[in-house]
């Protein structure tokens, strides 16, 4: 079987060493031949297997680099070995290229930013510089960090296995309101979840991002991560490529803002889960978790009836976000204070830059509880020590002073039942009684709540509605 | 750079195409598997321009699948260290900004843009000199130089500077608009 006829007159030439006919094109004075000539001549013609050129070339390719930036890179390496813009060190790679020299390096040192580029890992000398660089444009821009957890923090989601017969209507509000931009219940396509936002979020958004750079910052995998992303921020105007996923942290089952481009000093994070943060408790606005699936409030724990089965849900006006937002606008003015009003001198940069949200964050949680002074009754065993027991600690987060004994200053008694000799010195002295849901409550609402909604009932686990 | 160069590929063909258009399907099908490939020798087929011989089929035992050595011309594009590349700029974050020119991806570092340039957060990311007259941002045209190539399977992706004479912005959308 012959095609030959067909064909044009036969070409002479074998299959050219692509190498050699650069050279030859581009006029690279370089007379000698490619040692690995006869390794070329392909013996299978399949050109895909063949990825990487031999050594040999690239070299020649190379040499066709303007002889001025050798020069150039030679003089200042031999002058000026501590010029901070010379290579090595390597600043970072990205496709194990260094993303300032160009040169490959297959070491994977560093730190992989994923969400930024898949193939993208910074030294820490790198990332400490990045981050100088986005604390000065974001204090100029008079702006903080803000990391936004997503699941019970900004929305709920549930399996569509799941779903329960009385929850069905969400399905169908999903389907019908597809057009609604307003909506707040999604199926998400391909992932079999229906997911609920947590109401007033639209707004939240709106109003955080004049005043913080927000990331998210979620334990989910990034399809999940980006599916929400579009629904929270369809004009891509809050996040940009600010999504950091479970492939992105170091450490297993803990964030850490190593992957932020920013300054700790500047981080406020939102979270329903505090043990992940076990690095950066100081910059954590613990959230009351948003659950509105009747399966979520499930593995929690939870055996009454959700929000999605009784039809109700959290306010939009004063909900737990709108509480939250009011937190932020306070830290935000507080930490730039005077400064807000003003356009910033370079001096006014670096006044700020030794600020720390962190400290504003826990001046305005030290407010909460001022002027209480608690005595805790069977809340906790009395063999353990006082002082290390969580909510103990958490009052005096919250501004409150914690004693072991009763007498005229103190104001509240927290106990976990009515009959405790303390309980009932209280009663008979006109102190406050209630239960431990109280201080839980001021932490998530950010103020003291009425003790009257807080009274200690025979089945004192129950949580306060 | 584009090149013209001759390449060689074995197809196979089912016999069910054997007929007075074997060589049509031959051709068509030599543009459907290697236009738009990459390869790290030499780069992107763009375009097929010819075939030069098609040599002898050869029968592969058992399937009936004949295979033909097929020589054709073709332009491929393949950047190269030091050279000038025209690309589109399609995304730019703190980081620097990443840019195509056609099928390869290049990726510019804050380290290789003017110091006088600098990064600005906010709906459209961008870089821009202190006196706002040149801006960076998604879908602007600069003009690069490569500094490094690395070539994959399927892509072709460079790391490119802007820190030198006559590099940087040659359109801005921004302005125009
Ligand atoms: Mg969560
Ligand atoms: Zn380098």
């Amino acid at each position: 079987m012959s095609l030959a006829a067909e064909s044009p007159v036969h070409s002479s030439s074998s299959s050219d060493d692509f190498a050699a006919f650069l050279d030859a094109e581009l006029d690279v004075a370089s007379s000698d031949t490619s040692p690995d000539e006869d390794q070329d001549d392909e013996e299978n013609d399949d050109d895909e297997e063949d990825f990487q050129e031999p050594s040999a070339k690239r070299q020649k390719v190379e040499d066709l680099e303007p002889t001025k930036e050798l020069e150039g890179s030679n003089v200042n390496t031999s002058s000026e070995p501590m010029d901070e813009d010379i290579c090595p060190p390597h600043p970072g790679f990205i496709k194990g290229m260094c993303m300032r020299c160009g040169q490959i390096e297959e070491d994977e040192s560093g730190v992989a930013f994923g969400y930024i580029h898949k193939d993208l890992r910074l030294n820490s000398k790198e990332i400490d510089r990045l981050r100088g660089v986005d604390l000065k444009n974001l204090l100029e821009a008079k702006k903080l960090i803000l990391i936004l957890d997503l699941d019970h923090t900004v929305l709920n989601s549930a399996r569509l296995v799941e779903i329960s017969a009385e929850e069905e209507y969400l399905r169908h509000q999903a389907l019908s309101m597809q057009a609604d931009a307003d909506r707040s219940i999604f199926e998400l396509p391909g992932m079999h979840l229906l997911t609920k936002l947590r109401p007033f979020v639209r707004t939240f958004l709106e109003e955080a991002t004049k005043m913080f750079e927000i990331y998210i910052y979620t334990m989910a995998d990034r399809a999940y991560a980006l599916e929400i992303a579009k629904i929270l921020d369809p004009d891509k105007v809050y996040f940009d490529n600010r999504i950091i996923s479970n492939a992105d942290c170091t450490k297993r089952h803990q964030k850490g803002l190593d992957v932020v481009l920013g300054a700790e000093s500047l981080v406020l994070i939102m979270d329903d889960t505090e043990i992940v943060w076990q690095r950066h408790k100081e910059n954590l606005i613990l959230m009351e978790r948003y659950h509105f699936f009747a399966s979520s409030r499930r593995q929690f724990g939870f055996s009454t009836k959700s929000l999605s089965e009784t039809k109700k849900d959290e306010s939009e006006s004063d909900g737990i976000l709108s509480i939250v937002l009011n937190v932020l606008k306070r830290a935000h003015q507080m930490f730039f204070d005077a400064f807000l009003e003003k356009k910033l001198s370079a001096k006014d940069i670096t006044e700020l830059s030794s600020r720390d949200v962190r400290k504003v964050l826990k001046l305005i949680r030290q407010e909460i509880l001022q002027g209480c002074k608690i005595v805790f009754s069977r809340v906790f065993p009395s063999s353990a020590r006082a002082e290390d027991q969580p909510i103990w600690k958490l009052a005096q987060q919250l501004g409150a002073i914690c004693s072991t004994e009763v007498d005229a200053s103190v104001t509240h008694v927290v106990s976990t039942d009515k009959t405790t000799e303390k309980a009932r010195w209280a009663l008979q002295n006109g102190k406050f009684l209630v239960n431990v849901h109280w201080i839980e409550a001021a932490n998530f609402l950010w103020s003291r709540q009425r003790e009257e909604d807080f009274q200690i009932t025979s089945s004192p686990k129950n949580p306060p509605d | 750079m584009f090149f013209h160069i001759q390449l060689e590929r074995n197809m196979q063909l089912h016999p069910r195409h054997f007929g007075p258009h074997l060589r049509d399907k031959l051709v068509a099908k030599l543009m459907k598997d290697v236009e738009g490939t990459c390869s790290g020798r030499h780069g992107f087929v763009v375009a097929i321009t010819g075939v030069d011989d098609i040599g002898k089929g050869l029968i592969r035992e058992g399937t009936g699948f004949v295979t033909f050595p097929v020589k054709y011309q073709c332009v491929v594009f393949r950047p190269f260290k030091g050279e000038i590349l025209e690309a589109v700029v399609t995304m730019v974050n703190k980081m620097g900004f990443f840019a195509e020119a056609g099928p390869v991806q290049i990726f510019v570092s804050n380290h290789l843009i003017p110091d006088d340039m600098e990064f600005q957060s906010g709906d459209v990311p961008n870089y821009t000199t202190s006196d706002g007259s040149v801006k960076i941002q998604k879908e602007c045209e600069v003009r690069l130089k490569i500094i490094g190539t690395r070539v994959d399977a399927t892509e072709i992706f460079c790391i490119g500077t802007i820190k030198d004479d006559f590099l940087g912005v040659t359109s801005d959308p921004g302005a125009a608009a």
